[in-house]
């Protein structure tokens, strides 16, 4: 129980903090933030137009008011999911284009996770199970080669081969113009189409890490002392290896996709700029591309947010799943 | 269960003997026969299979860094030569459609890769230890806090950060580039650091070092840190190669140093001009592949750093 | 030749259940020479027979156990002679083949401080999944099963439903032994089951487990270093050394019989921890090689009475035949001047711990109201199990915590002044832990695996006695002659792993004397030795009391031994002093029921009550 309530608290916690340093990052330089930027974009010779400063000006307060009168406003602002307004898409709200970019993201990035992390997790099972086997000297020997291959290059060949070479599917976008979106087939069918290729892309080298992972932890566990009972006990081969192996390796490899969903997200970015894809990543790219600093902001926050909470559920999870953990013993 | 740089879990390095308990099972009294019987760490280094071919790629990569001026045939921003071209002869990897020799920005841009690699990784170890080695040896509150802060770094997307970050700076460069890195990466190292003190913390050997009238810089520097030394290498070298992978990101995004030729700028060239059009695969294909030997060569020695450290694995 | 042969006389009975014939088991590794870790081993189990298998360290008894069920993993393999289970030849067997007999007929118990328990599942599925392995059991039938065998080894059955870690290291185990007779097997193996528990608790386990024995009729291959508890319940005893096994005898023949040098040097070793005479017979074989020199240095670490290697041939024994009572009596007769002045003065000490889980606290009486003395030339054991608060107490007196109430005062003889321990702090803490040092318990985490002995030795040297390095290494070698590591030099550049479990204990001892303190605290200093290197350590102790008049505090659970070392006797029991005295009288004597129960639980093969049928 405590468990649960210290994550809990936790995740609170950071809450803040991500808040607070979404807060902090434009203030870092010192002076007048808005008065820099102006001047930065100023200086690289794009036009600033008037829409921008009133941007700025709106999402960063007024400047001669002491820092913390603005963490206050700016927290206020925030509670109420008032994020200001994009000027790159002015008049629309920052809030409500990241609306409608989210649940692109969401669906994208959450459904080949869990598939990564799934599949990955069954292989590196039984990479363990038949240690220094055939499958398992070429899972070894290609993961470590596959894991480093960075996402966004995946991306780019797969582009380039499936889309230009090769024209199986569409070279962008979420979904073809011509299908008005809404929850009709035609959309939908359109929408998985277009998906294929960056969700391909993503796990092409997501699972490998679980591979890895998994590996390991069953290796280690498969020498545990309870694992050698459970073989004198004469239990079935199968049984061994889900109750007695798989679910004790996992265990660690939870608290490791918590962690990685960082870089996940990371990753997440690159390849939906690369496929033109309608989500939060493309979003923010383009945002730095013009400059919408109000619209990068908020979407760092609503990343960030994300993260923390798919870590809290992961977390919880663990909590589940661990019975030392959620029931402290006193052995 | 320890963890390895990677994250993936490795069985403990000591054999677990338990106090009242002279007696050890079969596998105990094997480890303890390997733990005596332990070569240098170079030879393990080499008799390792993968570690052989990570150093060896390593070492390729780091004479072309080193010597391109002498291997490149051409300079990375000499734009005399035809746009777009297809790999022949006189350029085998092509032109970019600035009329640039790709294989010269290739070989110029590992030095990029490798620097930033180099530096990034070295300070971003250097702070993960710094904040583990404090952390894991004063506990109490000290621990409480800065435990918090390790997992507020491990937790915060990093890209996205330094995505944020790099918007917002006026400064641009190399430099910028590794400190952007180093501040945003040095989470997972200082966790298994804190994770490792705490558990050298509570050795016997330690408890003596005081009793010995050692103090505690001298215990903490001269006592703890060599047996620690195998892990904090891996580290280093884990923390390299995501380094060079974070600057390939940052690169690709257009955020990187727009006067350096990295090979994720390659990247981000090949994909704003059309590579795909022009169907020059080379241009798609090189850059990526040498970011991924390089990464992979690292992750290699790993894998043999750690059968130092864990004679487990050794018998791979 | 001293020592029986290996093959029992031929049963007239039934076939035997378990039969090993010329069995070798070898670890094969890829980079290092091959190891045998068994060799041509020979041994019967008749139906409803308990046999023991008793060795140290490195005999291969273990192996032997495992190997021949086919539990142990590469790169361990059997590569000669063949195991015969009722019959049946499975050497050869697959996991397939065997798996029919596991559980069924062949049970094992691992050792107690091991993780045998999967930690993600309860008690009951802990069961569940090995009877409905082989039966045709439903849940509910299982549940009554399970209940029953709990309560045989008196466990509520309603612990069902926890799980492993929720458990006592007695419970676990109790739960280990009923989960192996789940099936009603033929055959159990107990792989040191009751080591690493409370003597109190193997006691009764042991006693247990002999009654069940008896109601069930299984046979027993009881595999244990520790020879007392191998006496306690079984019927025969074979010996292992250096992976042969040397003798087996009856257990009610073993302290009589003819036997081999090596059973006879681990008996005598007993009898010397325990103050048993020596068995007559042998003093004429010992005085062949008795100093310490020409000890080997090997790379292996090869546990050997004396520490000096012996093939089984030799008729060379090298156990001391020295006796740690004489020599408690050559000190106390020696008393130097100025003996018996107290050193440290522990006054009424108490100390709580509070435990906050989840919003609940609780308050953990540590230490109840202590108070000894410690005076010079004299050694003080406090004896007390895990739990006790004896190592507590050790904390307090060298400062590392602070006790709540009372007071730890040290007479420093040099400044000519009192000091209290408890209000000690930065500097003036480290003065005095040069006079407090300590002897730890495990060999193999006291010494620094970075660093060579003449660096661990060399820094209490320079920090505290501000030597130069030059004589700070002379004076490391030094030592080192002291503690019996001779010569010098051969040691004094070595790594602590190039260097065997006694010799480590050693180092230690040196490293503890060397900044000349006043007290010496050994915190169970060879309960982590082998049996046979025991007595040297503490005799090592004694004599160094002696020579440099110390004041020694030796914490142990071990209430014989602390009678062979120390004059002075505090039995802890729940962190309060519940019997104290003359060592020899709190033994002979004991006025408390706790002192009793420990005395009866302890299991010493040399009790002239100590026979098997019991």
């Amino acid at each position: 129980m405590v468990y649960f309530l210290r994550k809990f608290a936790f995740f609170l916690l950071t809450l803040w903090a991500a808040v607070t340093l979404n807060f902090l990052i434009p203030r870092l330089q010192g002076g007048d933030p808005a008065e820099a930027i102006v001047q930065k974009l100023a200086g690289q010779s794009q036009a600033v137009s008037p829409e921008q400063v009133q941007a700025v000006r709106l999402m960063l307060g007024v400047p001669d008011e002491p820092l913390w009168r603005q963490y206050i406003d700016y927290l206020n602002q925030t509670i109420h999911g008032e994020f200001g307004v994009s000027y790159s898409y002015f008049p629309y709200t920052v809030l409500h284009m990241v609306g409608q970019t989210l649940p692109w993201t969401l669906i994208l990035v959450g459904i080949t996770q869990i598939l990564s992390f799934a599949i990955g997790t069954a292989l590196g099972t039984w990479a363990a199970w038949r240690r220094n086997g055939r499958f398992d000297s070429i899972v070894s020997t290609f993961g470590a080669f596959f894991g480093t291959l960075p996402f966004f290059w995946t991306a780019l060949l797969l582009l380039y081969l499936f889309a230009f070479k090769w024209p199986l599917f569409p070279d962008g976008g979420g979904y073809s113009g011509d299908s008005p979106p809404g929850w009709n087939w035609a959309f939908v069918s359109s929408a998985i189409y277009h998906s294929v290729l960056p969700a391909v892309a993503i796990m092409l080298t997501g699972p490998i890490g679980w591979i890895m992972g998994m590996r390991n932890t069953m290796i280690q566990v498969l020498g545990e002392d309870y694992t050698r009972l459970a073989r004198a006990k004469g239990l079935s081969e199968r049984r061994i290896a889900f109750t007695y192996g798989a679910r004790n390796a996992i265990l660690p490899n939870v608290t490791g996709f918590a962690i990685s969903l960082g870089g996940i997200v990371g990753g997440s970015i690159l390849v939906e700029q690369i496929f033109n894809y309608p989500g939060m990543g493309r979003l923010m790219f383009d945002a730095i591309g013009n400059r919408d600093f109000p619209l990068i902001q908020t979407i760092f926050l609503f990343l960030t947010i994300g993260v923390l909470t798919a870590n809290f559920l992961a977390d919880m999870l663990y909590g589940v799943l661990d019975p030392r953990v959620r029931r402290g013993g006193d052995s | 269960m320890a963890l390895d740089t990677r994250g993936f879990a490795v069985p403990d390095a000591t054999p677990s003997q338990k106090p009242e308990s002279p007696v050890e099972s079969p596998l105990q009294e094997e480890e303890r026969r390997s733990r005596v019987a332990a070569p240098g760490w170079l030879k393990i280094l080499w008799q390792n299979r993968k570690s052989r071919v990570g150093l060896a790629l390593l070492a390729i990569f780091a004479i072309l860094a080193i010597f391109a001026p002498v291997i490149a045939p051409y300079g990375p921003h000499d734009t005399q030569f035809f746009p777009s071209e297809q790999p022949s002869s006189a350029h085998w990897l092509g032109t970019t459609q600035a009329g640039e020799d790709i294989l010269s920005q290739l070989i110029w841009g590992a030095r990029t890769s490798l620097l930033v690699g180099l530096f990034a990784g070295f300070f971003s170890t250097v702070i993960g230890l710094v904040i583990g080695m404090i952390a894991g040896y004063a506990g109490g509150w000290i621990d409480d806090i800065l435990s918090f802060f390790i997992n507020l770094a491990l937790v915060i997307p990093t890209l996205p950060l330094m995505i944020t970050l790099s918007a917002y700076s006026q400064i641009t460069g190399i430099a910028f580039i590794i400190f952007v890195i180093s501040v945003t990466g040095w989470g997972w190292g200082a966790r298994v650091k804190r994770s490792q003190i705490i558990t050298l913390r509570e050795r016997d050997y330690i408890t003596a070092s005081l009793f010995a009238g050692d103090s505690m810089v001298r215990i903490v520097f001269r006592e703890i840190m060599p047996n620690m030394m195998s892990l904090v290498v891996a580290s280093f070298i884990g923390a390299a190669g995501a380094a060079i992978g974070s600057e390939a990101g940052l690169a690709f995004l257009g955020l990187g140093d727009p006067m350096t030729v990295s090979w994720g700028t390659m990247l981000n060239w090949a994909n704003n001009s059309g590579a795909m059009l022009t169907g020059q695969w080379a241009w798609l294909v090189a850059p990526g592949l040498a970011l991924a030997l390089l990464i992979t060569s690292l992750t290699l020695i790993n894998f043999g750093v750690d059968a130092i450290s864990n004679p487990h694995l050794r018998e791979e | 030749m001293a020592g029986s042969p290996p093959n029992p006389p031929a049963s007239a009975g039934p076939q035997p259940v378990f039969a090993v014939r010329d069995l070798d088991v070898t670890y094969l590794t890829k980079y290092r020479p091959p190891f045998q870790a068994v060799k041509k081993a020979t041994l019967e189990i008749a139906p409803g027979e308990i046999v023991g298998l008793v060795g140290e360290s490195g005999s291969g008894k273990s192996t032997l156990g495992n190997a021949a069920i086919h539990l142990i993993e590469p790169p361990g393999t059997i590569t000669g002679g063949s195991v015969l289970f009722d019959g049946q030849d499975i050497t050869r067997y697959t996991e397939d083949q065997m798996r029919p007999l596991r559980w069924k007929e062949i049970a094992t118990v691992f050792q107690s401080s091991m993780n045998s328990l999967n930690p993600v599942i309860n008690i009951e599925r802990q069961f569940q999944d090995a009877i409905q392995a082989h039966t045709g059991m439903s849940d509910a039938e299982c549940r009554t099963r399970i209940a029953e065998l709990l309560e045989m080894v008196t466990i509520d059955p309603s612990f069902m439903r926890f799980f492993p870690h929720e458990l006592s290291g007695g419970m676990k185990q109790r739960v280990a032994i009923a989960l192996a007779l789940a099936l009603d097997p033929t055959f159990v193996l107990l792989d040191e089951p009751t080591t690493g528990l409370d003597v109190v608790v193997q006691k009764s386990i042991l006693r247990n487990l002999k009654e069940i024995q008896r109601t069930h009729g299984f046979s027993v291959l009881f595999i244990s270093h520790d020879l007392g508890a191998i006496m306690e319940i079984a019927d025969r005893v074979i010996v292992m050394y250096n992976g042969e096994l040397v003798d087996t005898q009856p257990t009610s023949h073993l302290l009589t019989a003819n036997l081999h040098p090596y059973s006879r040097s681990l008996l005598n070793a007993y009898r010397e921890l325990w103050g048993v005479p020596p068995d007559a017979t042998t003093s004429a074989m010992v005085d062949a090689v008795a100093s310490h020199q020409d000890v080997p240095v090997t790379t292996v670490d090869a546990h050997v009475p004396g520490e000096e290697a012996i093939a089984p041939t030799d008729h060379a024994v090298a156990a001391e035949e020295s006796d740690l009572e004489r020599r408690k009596r050559d000190r106390r007769r020696a008393g130097v001047a100025g003996s018996g002045e107290v050193v440290l003065d522990v006054r009424d000490i108490v100390k709580t711990y509070t435990r906050r889980r989840g919003f609940t606290s609780t308050t953990v009486d540590a230490v109840q109201h202590v108070s000894f003395r410690l005076e010079r030339g004299k050694i003080t054991a406090l004896v007390g199990q895990s739990g006790s608060g004896k190592s507590t107490i050790g904390r307090l007196v060298t400062g590392v915590e602070r006790a709540d109430s009372g007071a730890v005062t040290f007479t420093d003889s040099q400044a000519k002044r009192m000091v209290d321990v408890g209000a000690l702090k930065g500097r003036a803490l480290k003065n005095y832990r040069r006079h407090a040092q300590l002897v730890f318990q495990d060999p193999y985490s006291a010494l620094n695996p970075a660093h060579t002995i003449a660096h661990s030795l060399m820094r209490p040297l320079r920090n505290y006695r501000k030597m130069g390095a030059g004589q700070a290494r002379a004076e490391a070698m030094a030592m080192l002659e002291q503690v019996g590591l001779t010569p010098a030099d051969r040691f004094i550049d070595k790594y602590p792993h190039q260097v065997s479990g006694g010799q480590r204990q050693r180092v230690v001892v040196a490293r503890a004397l060397a900044p000349q303190p006043e007290i010496l605290i050994a915190d169970e200093p060879t309960s982590m030795l082998d049996v046979s290197i025991r007595a040297e350590i503490l005799e090592l102790l004694n004599d160094l009391v002696r020579d440099h008049n110390l004041a020694m505090l030796y914490i142990t659970h071990d209430l014989l031994s602390a009678r062979i070392l120390s004059d002075e006797i505090l039995v802890l029991n729940k962190g309060r002093v519940v019997e104290s005295g003359i060592a020899e009288q709190v033994i002979e004597d004991p006025q408390d029921d706790y002192t009793e129960l420990l005395l009866a639980s302890i299991p010493n093969p040399f009790a002239p009550a100590a026979s098997p049928a019991d």
